[in-house]
């Protein structure tokens, strides 16, 4: 078992909170990814787990035991750094080595846990190498090598792949979630990319600002946003957001809206409250994906203004008005004669479409 | 990048114009240890030598307890750089990385030690090495020149320390290994070129140490080069061939060490002057 | 964590107490001195309270020293920049050898001081040196030059020999911070059609100041305390020319035999250190903020 639970979290700098009441727990085997913009806390969050950041308040327990005052190596955990961090003057048998050599482990003990993680990440032909005689992927197989042959409770990875070049970063990721899958291990991935959290992740932790915003299955995250940030920053293209007039509710609960940026006067959507009162100006958000092929059943037909368009091969997308706030992107598919300085047909359906409050919160 | 005709010039002209200063004096020099007496101080001085002899140095070594001087200045100078680098390597590493009450104040205070003239100490530290016994002894130069080490030792350690990447350091921790050990087996292979250049600015400090060598030690038996060297331009004050050869004997140490090792120091001064 | 703690301190102890012991200590015991009025080493003396302080003040000699001090120090910050920022930048060109320039430049300060003392000494002299023949062979001078036979040519002589000695490891910091300006803005300056001359004054000037300010205060502290250079050359003359505070507070001290006015010479002179010192610090803070 090796499941984690945070309490009432907290990490300041002064008067700066960098970390604000952070309540999360991991279950055993899960892969859960921390993902949000630059400085919202996912590094210093995963550093506090680790032990290499201490809490201001709050406490961290693994498998039940409270190791918040407990040294990083004896919390029984492993950390994969973002660049790597190898001992650039031993050999990757000794990098592999040097934490069971910490802890006492016997060399002809040390010499078989090395080889067997070595034989898992396909590194045997680069025991006796250093580090700089390898290439990046390597030196990233030989840093998980280093965790796993501690065979820690938990995994952590700081931004793994951030170092790597696109193509090598799309096969990493498809080693690290074979590894989980082969391991079986809890572990805790942190990474700005949101497609890297999308593929791997079995939950999704989305923090800004030092708080978790929403926690949940990539899916439950894409479909069921609790609010505007959350739904902007899954997906790409972004969520596209336009402001709404409520004209009056259904019996059911729905809202029937105006939406002059789609030129729909009487657009029904349900939220996800029906009984929850609406107040002031609120808003809608569609995917650009979530724009369907005119004359699609069930849904409003929208003409939309084409800006500028991308022909990206089987996709196209589509800009109304590039360089303004206002600006919709709508995803296409079939149309790849498609030109700038021309109009686009399409259907919207209100069951792909979100509402949110003014203060973003999602209705 | 292609330099114009200009440049080229200048370049040509600033690289002269430094050879010339730095290397015509100890060519001269050089070149003059060989010379017989009366060609040294011919009316007409010579570029390049027209006589060749040997009976300079064959003076100076047999003559003079130069020799003796040679092995003293050694042993200081050697002491001096082992002892400078067990105290400083630590001590480096803490001020870099490890907590503890009043790290930044004693950090500044140490680099203020050389906001003070030596002359200021050399007269209590002369009281106080009387008394312990200390006055005439290779121990108490070595102490004289450990202490005036440490501080830019110190200082020039921890700029390379901190050249290392925090989180080789963190993985160790995550290892499990306690300070010691990264000190030990991580930071200090890591940091080679920075020992190496602060040895050898302790080595070299050492050696060349004047003032409070001549201060301390007064037995011939214990002198040291520079002491012993102005000893005889009193001496011999117008030999000149034997102070030459002198001088290119004094050279030879540290020019054969420079000749091995000279490389990092320089880049470790160049490169960690990094604050 | 305690722990940690009480290993942090193992590891400074032993440099801290070297320090305090070697260096600390004695200061205090200088000042103590200053208060006394001590004559020879080891002799008992009476507590005179700020009488040598007095003393030293009214002393014009003393005055004289200070000035010299000054000039020494200001002289030698002028023209070992100058001869430092010739080599650097010489230096941080790319031309065959340049490598091992770079390593051997740095001869003249890796050589004991009383070598130096012994090349210059035998260069300079009227007799048998190589400067003054040389010098007369070119028709510069007709007549030998007495490079140390009096106050200003000895002095002068003597800022030359010190900014020769130690220009070299000036000019191997101000390479460092060199280095460390992107090559590519001079490659931006030539697109925009920048001469050497301007590329210096816009980019290399501007960037390298604050190396240049700190190499100026480090260097200033390092001059002011020259003493065997000075001593072994000229002992402070001819009548006293040469005579810096440091060979004053020698001379008193051991061949005045009067040490507790040389302890009083030190502390004043340390002040005057600590105070250009902590100026210089600040100025350096303040223009580092105004950035």
């Amino acid at each position: 078992m090796a499941e984690l639970q945070i309490r009432g979290l907290r990490k300041a700098f002064g008067d700066t909170e960098v970390i604000s009441n952070v309540d999360l727990t991991v279950k055993d085997g899960e892969f859960v990814v921390f993902v949000g913009p630059s400085g919202c806390g996912k590094s210093t969050l995963l550093r506090m787990i680790a032990g290499l950041e201490t809490a201001t308040a709050g406490n961290i327990s693994i498998d039940g035991r409270d190791v918040s005052n407990a040294d990083p190596s004896k919390r029984g955990i492993a950390m994969v750094f973002q660049t790597y961090a190898l001992y650039p003057h031993m050999t990757v048998e000794e990098n592999m080595g040097f934490g069971l050599e910490m802890s006492g482990v016997p060399s002809a003990e040390r010499k078989r846990l090395v080889r067997k993680a070595a034989e898992t990440l396909h590194l045997e032909p680069y025991l006796a190498r250093k580090p700089r005689q390898l290439s990046g992927g390597q030196r990233q197989r030989v840093a998980i090598g280093r965790a796993i042959v501690r065979d820690p409770k938990i995994f952590l990875f700081d931004e793994p792949l951030s170092n790597l070049d696109a193509e090598l970063r799309v096969r990493m990721r498809i080693e690290i979630a074979k590894l989980h899958s082969d391991l079986g291990a809890t572990m805790i991935y942190v990474t700005h990319d949101q497609v890297e959290a999308m593929t791997l992740a079995s939950r999704i932790v989305v923090l800004r600002d030092g708080r978790i915003e929403q926690v949940g299955t990539p899916m439950e995250l894409y479909n069921d946003p609790d609010n505007r940030f959350v739904a902007g920053f899954i997906g790409s293209p972004k969520m596209n957001f336009v402001p709404v007039r409520v004209k009056g509710r259904t019996e059911s609960g729905a809202v029937k809206l105006e939406v002059e940026a789609l030129g729909l006067k009487d657009f029904a959507i349900l939220p996800r409250n029906p009984s929850a009162p609406i107040e002031g100006s609120i808003f809608l958000g569609i995917r650009p994906e979530h724009f369907e092929p005119a004359g699609t059943a069930g849904g409003a037909t929208v003409r939309l203004p084409v800006g500028a368009i991308e022909h990206l091969g089987g996709i196209s997308y589509a800009y109304s008005d590039p360089g303004q706030e206002t600006s919709l992107a709508a995803e296409i598919r079939g149309m790849p004669d498609l030109k700038a300085g021309s109009e686009v047909t399409l259907t919207v359906r209100p069951q792909t479409c979100l509402l949110f409050s003014q203060s973003g919160e999602r209705l | 990048m292609r330099r114009s005709l200009a440049s080229n010039i200048l370049l040509a002209f600033s690289i002269t114009f430094l050879v010339l200063l730095i290397g015509l004096p100890f060519w001269w020099v050089l070149s003059g240890s060989f010379k017989l007496p009366q060609e040294i101080i011919a009316r007409v001085p010579t570029m390049f030598p027209h006589s060749f002899t040997l009976q300079h140095f064959g003076k100076l070594l047999s003559g003079s307890d130069y020799p003796v001087y040679m092995a003293n200045s050694l042993i200081v100078a050697g002491l001096s750089t082992v002892i400078t680098l067990v105290l400083a390597v630590p001590a480096a590493y803490a001020f870099f990385r490890l907590a503890f009450p009043g790290r930044e104040m004693l950090y500044r205070a140490i680099l203020l030690a050389y906001a003070f003239p030596s002359i200021v100490v050399l007269i209590p530290l002369f009281g106080m090495f009387a008394r312990i016994g200390l006055i005439d002894t290779l121990a108490a130069l070595v102490i004289i020149n450990v202490t005036f080490a440490l501080p830019f030792s110190i200082w020039m350690l921890r700029s390379f320390f901190a050249s290392v990447p925090k989180e080789i350091e963190e993985a160790a921790v995550m290892d499990g290994a306690p300070p010691t050990v990264i000190l030990r087996r991580i930071m200090i292979p890591l940091v080679t070129p920075g020992i190496a250049s602060v040895g050898i600015f302790a080595f070299i400090s050492a050696w060349t140490e004047y003032v409070f060598a001549s201060v301390l030690i007064v037995s011939d038996a214990r002198r040291t080069v520079p002491v012993g060297f102005s000893g005889i331009i009193g001496q011999y004050q117008i030999d000149w061939g034997l102070l030459l050869a002198g001088a290119g004997l004094a050279v030879l140490p540290v020019v054969i060490l420079f000749a091995l090792v000279g490389r990092w120091f320089v880049s470790g001064l160049t490169e960690g002057a990094v604050k | 964590m305690p722990k940690s703690q009480a290993l942090a301190i193992a590891f400074v102890a032993p440099a801290l107490l070297v320090l305090a012991a070697i260096l600390g200590w004695p200061l205090v015991s200088a000042v103590l001195l200053s208060l006394q009025d001590v004559k020879t080493i080891g002799s008992q003396g009476q507590w005179i309270g700020f009488q040598n302080y007095a003393g030293v003040i009214s002393n014009p000699a003393f005055w004289r020293s200070v000035a010299m001090s000054v000039a020494w120090v200001v002289a030698n910050a002028v023209i070992q920049t100058v001869l430092a920022l010739v080599a650097a930048l010489t230096l941080h060109q790319n031309f065959p050898g340049v490598k091992i320039a770079r390593t051997w430049i740095i001869l003249t300060w890796i050589v004991p001081t009383v070598v130096v003392v012994i090349i210059w000494r035998w260069l300079f002299s009227t007799s048998g040196g190589m400067i003054n023949p040389l010098l007369m062979q070119t028709g510069i001078v007709e007549r030998p030059v007495g490079f140390f036979s009096t106050p200003w040519t000895a002095m002068a002589t003597l800022i030359f020999i010190n900014s020769w000695r130690w220009f070299p490891f000036i000019a191997l910091m101000m390479l460092a911070g060199l280095t460390r300006i992107p090559s590519d803005l001079y490659e931006a300056a030539r697109i925009d059609g920048a001469n050497g001359w301007k590329r210096f004054t816009r980019i290399t000037w501007p960037l390298l100041a604050p190396t240049l300010s700190v190499l100026a205060i480090v260097g200033t502290l390092l001059s002011f305390n020259v003493f065997d250079i000075i001593w072994l050359l000229t002992a402070g003359g001819p009548a006293g020319g040469t005579r810096t505070l440091p060979v004053m507070i020698y001379e008193t001290a051991f061949k005045g035999y009067r040490l507790s006015e040389a302890a009083t010479i030190s502390v004043f002179a340390t002040i005057l250190l600590m105070v250009f010192a902590l100026a210089a610090t600040r100025l350096l803070a303040r223009e580092g903020e105004n950035r």
